[in-house]
């Protein structure tokens, strides 16, 4: 297996593993703001 | 005096310029007559006749009387706004202004969609560099799968702007054509039974200002903490979010939108045509980027379709995801939602899949930048 090939094959790892991590921050940034943020019926309408 | 001195375009003119000039053509038919992508289809397709024509003006040329170049237009359009990356950095800005998160907010676990959907990218890579690609190149081909034209542009005039041409008119190109793209696959990858299942979700939450606000500053500042790379593709999109969300700039969201959106995207799209010239096109190369193209789009719907069949494993009856839905972390929106919600529709056709597959579909957009952040960060370190 060549180099590159075997490098491919490290980022690909790497990658899948990074989006996952990147996009699990943001599902739990997103559950805090709207924890944090709800949604107020009484202010959103002022 | 020869057909050379009094008409120098029909001496010059090859086979090559003519397969291009026919290809423009047909890039330009596809655009008008089927509406696959007009936007940048139409823009690329006339560009590509522009620069077929030998010795065009549009082009930096050769001034035989003197030996000096004098510079095409499209050059400088190319040197200016592709180079600079300036051109797809301002389109993230008007899509950013585009995107509503709140179907995220109320279906945020639907954003791992926007990840798993992300598979065909490296596993083209890969297979790219199989074919003998080096990893610069293998990695300007695997972001087709990102389903996202500014992402691909960003990554390929990185890392191999000779490629440029043939990756945005694959990218452009299976965009359109995702209607045609997922249905088999995600039929071939699901039985009917899940594709029959039902999502319930929070789809009447109300979404705070507040939180909306608050989102994409900071998604900024994470994702410039995790990988400064990134940010100029994350940060500009997420810009233009806010430009949308704060409330005080409507009009500077509607000029995003629609004026900013329409005058670079006239631009991007002719521009990009100046790399699709007959020496640089007319390739076994780019015969085999289309075919991979093809392959990144596949594998994404795979990706997608197999990671929801995977979670299901794990969850109850009646708390399933349906499969399809999966097939939605791609970036290409809205298209994939509502091809996703249609195929539900004809199973069952009380079956409202919209809402769920509009949430990964959003998931997708961000997905598919993350994945050009982690490219951009990770191949410089080995190439």
């Amino acid at each position: 297996m060549t180099s590159t090939i075997e490098v491919a094959l490290f980022i690909a790892g790497i990658g899948m593993a990074g989006i996952f991590v990147f996009m699990a921050v943001f599902y739990l940034l997103i559950l805090a703001l709207d924890k944090y943020l709800p949604h107020e019926e009484k202010m959103e309408e002022e | 005096m020869g057909l050379e001195q009094l008409m120098p375009a029909i001496a010059g003119m090859t086979w090559q310029h003519l397969i291009m000039i026919a290809i423009g053509g047909i890039l330009i038919y596809l655009a008008i007559a089927k509406n696959y992508e007009p936007t940048l289809l139409l823009p690329m397709g006339f560009g590509a006749i522009l620069v077929n024509i030998p010795l065009s003006s549009a082009l930096t040329q050769i001034d035989p009387a003197t030996g000096q170049a004098v510079e095409g237009v499209l050059n400088v359009f190319f040197e200016a706004g592709i180079a600079t990356e300036i051109f797809p950095l301002l389109i993230f800005i008007a899509i950013g202004a585009m995107i509503d998160f709140s179907p995220l907010f109320r279906n945020p676990s639907l954003l791992l969609f926007g990840a798993a959907a992300q598979f065909g990218i490296f596993l083209t890579m890969v297979l790219a560099s199989i074919l003998g690609y080096d990893l610069r190149e293998a990695a300007s081909i695997g972001i087709i799968g990102a389903a996202d034209g500014p992402t691909s542009i960003v990554v390929a005039s990185r890392f191999a702007p000779n490629l440029l041409g043939p990756i945005s008119v694959a990218a452009y190109s299976y965009m359109a054509l995702v209607p045609i793209i997922q249905p088999p696959v995600i039929r071939l990858l699901t039985s009917r039974k899940e594709r029959l299942i039902r999502m319930t979700g929070n789809n009447n939450k109300k979404i705070s200002k507040k939180a909306l606000i608050a989102f994409p500053i900071v998604v900024t500042v994470v994702a410039g903490i995790i990988a400064p790379s990134s940010l100029a593709l994350i940060g500009f999109l997420m810009f233009g979010n806010l430009v949308r969300e704060c409330g005080v700039l409507n009009k500077l969201s509607l000029s995003a939108q629609n004026e900013l959106a329409s005058l670079v995207t006239l631009l991007l799209g002719i521009t990009i045509a100046s790399t699709m010239t007959a020496e640089r096109f007319i390739r076994l190369d780019t015969l085999i980027i289309i075919a991979l193209g093809l392959f990144a789009f596949v594998f994404d719907t795979f990706g997608g379709v197999i990671f929801a069949k995977l979670l299901n494993l794990f969850r109850k009856e009646g708390n399933k995801i349906n499969p399809m839905v999966g097939a939605c972390g791609i970036s290409a929106f809205p298209m994939s939602a509502r091809v996703i919600h249609q195929m539900g529709q004809k199973e069952d056709p009380y079956n409202y899949l919209l809402m769920p597959a509009i949430s990964a579909n959003v998931g997708g957009q961000i997905g598919s930048v993350v994945a050009g952040g982690i490219i951009l960060t990770l191949v410089p370190l080995f190439a």
